[in-house]
């Protein structure tokens, strides 16, 4: 059994993936592990799950349907960054308001953007280190 | 009762018992949101129907959301149009037995007032 490494770097962890949302589960899974082993809580792993799921959301309903990408690290919070072609995407439409929203209430700080092609987002969520 | 779960959505399973509550288990993302949309627009068709359902004006449509052990913004998108749906024709919604998961996201996005909220055995 795997024993958490509080306070370690860990990650990069990246998945290239179509844009299907089923494989939504797939990336929660994989954070959860790298949540557990970074020693976070069972509440802040919920946090990166939710964080998580948002970014495939907005990459997924609103990219141009073509490969997603998404990376998972611990380096003092949780990050996880996503992209894909920008084509079609709309950073202002409302359904984003939706996972904005969301976002906002579980993680510590979040961005979306469109730059040189690619639709990008991003969210950390905090871990409060234990005795 | 009858079943909503399909073969690409297996993380989420949601059926409408006897008494006409939608019983959802599982998790309600981005596959299974579509999942519940449907279970809940075949309801509500149900309860408007004057032959096949309630006349009842106000009649709930109910949702036990026990076995939810995840919900993100597409869950939360299905839920919150039957709520405006509702809402149009002086209904409402009700959740039932929000599982902790479903209780945080209602509360961190301000849409908890959205529901009537029951407890488990409503």
């Amino acid at each position: 059994m795997a024993e958490s490494l509080p306070g370690r770097v860990l990650g990069p962890v990246v998945v290239r993936l179509p844009p299907e949302p089923s494989l939504s589960k797939v990336l929660r899974l994989a954070a959860s592990a790298l949540g557990a082993l970074g020693g976070y809580s069972v509440d802040e792993i919920e946090d990166v799950k939710i964080a998580v799921s948002e970014v495939m959301i907005a990459l997924v309903e609103h990219g141009s349907g073509n490969e997603v990408e998404i990376s998972l690290a611990i380096d003092a919070d949780f990050i996880v960054r996503g992209s894909t072609e920008s084509a079609g995407f709309d950073a202002d439409h409302p359904d984003l308001m939706l996972c904005r929203t969301v976002l906002e209430g579980v993680s510590a700080a979040h961005g979306i953007a469109v730059n040189d092609g690619q639709a990008q987002i991003w969210a950390t969520v905090h871990h409060t280190v234990t005795d | 009762m009858s079943n909503h779960n399909t073969a690409d959505s297996n993380i989420i399973n949601v059926a409408i018992s006897d008494d006409g509550c939608i019983v959802v288990r599982g998790e309600i993302d981005m596959a299974g949101g579509p999942v519940l949309e449907a279970a809940i627009l075949e309801r509500e068709a149900l309860a408007t129907d004057p032959v096949a359902g309630s006349c009842e004006p106000h009649a709930a449509v109910v949702i036990d959301l026990s076995g939810v052990s995840f919900i993100d913004s597409c869950g939360l998108r299905a839920l919150l149009g039957a709520a405006r749906r509702a809402g149009a024709q002086d209904r409402w919604v009700a959740l039932r037995a929000a599982s902790p998961e479903v209780a945080r996201l209602l509360e961190i996005t301000g849409t908890t007032a959205m529901f009537r909220m029951e407890p488990v055995g409503g």
